[in-house]
């Protein structure tokens, strides 16, 4: 009889998602004063009506780039922690040059212009980190998440300094013209044509990935190093590609937001979006389909958390509690023993 | 003493003083690494020793005890992440992951609940014990650098000897050394490389639930994100260290001095206080790269 019990990937994401709902519900019971209304507000507020249904879809668009670039860095191992920075520089650099182009630009020129250099700017900040991993051995999750720190701090200083809109009591850059932003799906959410993208690119990356040598190449490099460079595969430029795809993807999340649903770049303008999109890939269990569920997923236990946060006094930040929670059980291979044999008995 | 000397002083003390957690967490995360993982957790647990510690401090007016409940807290903290990791066979990095992100969210939700804010709050304390004899520390220069100190920021010189100690000539540290070397050899001993991993880190917790309580304590307060990266950058000072108690000793010296000298900038300086931030990550950066190896 084996001593553990293997947990097959269906089982772990079924009890990763089981566990954080109960979780967040038990929590619900133990904070709120009107359980009854508290559980409505978490689990069926955000489908009620057109409004929070397109916010809700809104919030998953990020996370479903951003998480698809974390799966495709994890084919090959390479761990990228760096995405606060690398989405919150992006954005910034997305922002500022939407904000220099001439008022006459076409929008589409615009939203080329800054979703190119939003993806630019997260691809150099991710290929430092795996350039560091090639070239001098050094931990890719260490130094992405040192680049992104030393990012921020810069992305904070423009932001209150330079490039700190005058008008405004927030920490923020100027509010980019109306007409440049991407237009809105389900009105008068914030929802808008950035989740089209973002569906073409899962798609397109599942096609990479089974029907090319690229995506097999890819996933070699992440299943056997020494083997992949035994066969002749570059693993030192497949390391710095999937780093740079990975920042890239952040970066794009990024530009969207700004010529999307935000419209400016605030100060703390990620707000843990960099690590949502690691729960994201980890539920995804490395299938592209699977990062539409799982971000869906994540951003439900999101949107669900601001709407508790308002009507029961408990803190939005639950839900890295959540997250945490679900990670745990997405990782854990195996149940030991103990728990089966209370099963049996 | 003339005034530039006054001012070198006040930066090497100060050096010394930020150096504490940092010394703390890397000593301990030298227990983890030596055992073959990479704790990335150290973060998470400085975050949740510094809450837990404070709390307790804040609560019982006793210092001691609020050293515990940060070392007792960060443990159980580094046992859930072991539990995961070793008997679920999960992985260490998405465990390691889990509890920063876990720590973020229950000092938040905690801080909130027991203190109705998510700020600062800010704990009266008893004044810091000093470890020197007041006459040391009228010493010009070197007292006020060396003999200043409270018996917390000591104790993490302590740490770092005796944790060498154990490292080096204890049965139980050379078995986790073993394990990070060669597992299959030692569980052809018949020792469990398993225990050996799990031992190493609970000592990682109590580095790092130590570390995170000598920054509650630096300010008498909890702060939200108190650790900022100090987590990272002790786990940077293992590799520039070459994972020997000495070196890693030195490193954390070298980054307390950047932070240091960035806090000193930011008073003195017309460069933006937000760029000076930076300038501690700039140099672990730096200090992570040069601490690498070619292939």
């Amino acid at each position: 009889m084996p001593a553990e019990r293997e947990l097959h990937s269906p089982a772990r994401v079924m009890l990763a998602v089981g566990v954080s709902i109960a979780l967040s519900a038990v929590v619900l019971a133990l904070f709120s004063k009107d359980l009854g209304s508290a559980l409505e507000q978490f689990f069926l507020e955000p489908f009620s009506n057109r409004y929070f249904l397109g916010n809700y879809l809104a919030d998953a668009v990020p996370l479903m780039i951003a998480g698809l670039g974390v799966l495709i860095a994890f084919r090959s191992k390479n761990f990228n922690l760096g995405g606060e920075g690398q989405l919150y520089a992006s954005a910034l650099a997305a922002g500022v040059l939407a904000l220099r182009l001439p008022a006459g630009t076409a929008p589409f020129a615009v939203w080329f212009l800054a979703a190119l250099t939003g993806v630019l700017t997260g691809a150099a900040i991710g290929a430092l980190s795996g350039l560091l991993k090639a070239v001098r051995h050094v931990s890719e999750m260490i130094s992405s998440f040192l680049v992104s720190a030393i990012v921020i701090n810069v992305s904070d200083f423009f932001i209150t300094g330079p490039l700190q809109d005058p008008a405004s009591n927030f920490q923020t850059t100027r509010q980019l013209a109306p007409k440049f932003l991407l237009p809105r799906i389900l009105a008068p959410s914030k929802l808008d044509i950035s989740i089209g993208l973002a569906l073409v690119l899962i798609v397109a990356f599942m096609i990479v990935d089974k029907r090319t040598k690229i995506g097999f190449e890819l996933k070699i490099c992440g299943e056997n190093e020494e083997f992949a460079r035994y066969c002749g595969i570059p693993v030192a430029a497949y390391q710095i590609a999937a780093m740079a795809i990975s920042g890239g993807m952040y970066g794009l999340a990024g530009a969207l937001l700004v010529i999307g649903p935000q419209g400016r770049v605030m100060r703390g303008f990620s707000s843990g979006l960099g690590w949502s999109a690691i729960s994201v890939a980890l539920l995804a269990q490395g299938s592209g389909a699977g990062i539409v569920p799982a971000a869906l997923f994540i951003a439900f236990l999101g949107t669900g958390s601001d709407h508790i946060m308002i009507g029961s006094g408990i803190p939005s930040e639950i839900v890295s509690i959540l997250q945490a929670v679900a990670m745990f059980f997405i990782t854990a291979r195996s149940l030991p023993r103990i728990w089966k044999k209370r099963g049996q008995s | 003493m003339s005034g530039t000397a006054a001012v070198l002083a006040d930066i090497l003390k100060y050096t010394i003083v930020a150096a504490t957690p940092l010394l703390f967490a890397s000593i301990g995360g030298l227990f983890s690494e030596l055992a073959g993982m990479l704790n990335i957790a150290l973060e998470g647990l400085m975050g949740i020793g510094a809450f837990f510690g404070m709390a307790a401090a804040g609560l019982t007016g006793n210092v001691f005890i609020g050293m515990l409940a940060a070392i007792g807290s960060a443990v159980a903290g580094s046992l859930l992440m072991g539990t995961v990791t070793i008997k679920f066979k999960a992985n260490l990095f998405i465990t390691g992951l889990a509890i920063n992100l876990l720590a973020g969210g229950i000092t938040a939700v905690l801080s909130q609940w027991w203190y109705h804010t998510k700020a600062v709050v800010a704990f009266t304390l008893p004044p810091p014990v000093p470890a020197f004899p007041a006459a040391l520390s009228q010493i010009p220069f070197v007292g006020p650098v060396l003999f200043s100190h409270s018996v917390l920021t000591v104790s993490a010189w302590l740490w770092a000897i005796v944790a060498a100690f154990i490292i080096k000539n204890s049965r139980h540290g050379i078995r986790i050394q073993a394990t990070g070397m060669n597992a299959q050899a030692v569980s052809s001993l018949g020792y469990s490389p398993d225990r050996a991993r799990m031992a190493a880190l609970v000592w990682s917790g109590v580095g790092s639930g130590l570390g995170g309580f000598a920054l509650g304590v630096s300010v008498s307060a909890f702060v939200p994100n108190i650790v900022s990266g100090r987590g990272w950058i002790a786990l940077v000072a293992i590799y520039l260290g070459r994972k020997k108690p000495l070196w890693i000793a030195a490193s954390c010296l070298l980054f307390a001095l950047s932070e240091s000298l960035s806090n000193y900038i930011q008073g003195f300086s017309s460069i933006p206080p937000l760029l000076v931030l930076a300038l501690p990550y700039a140099v672990t950066l730096v200090s992570l790269i040069a601490s690498g190896n070619k292939r």
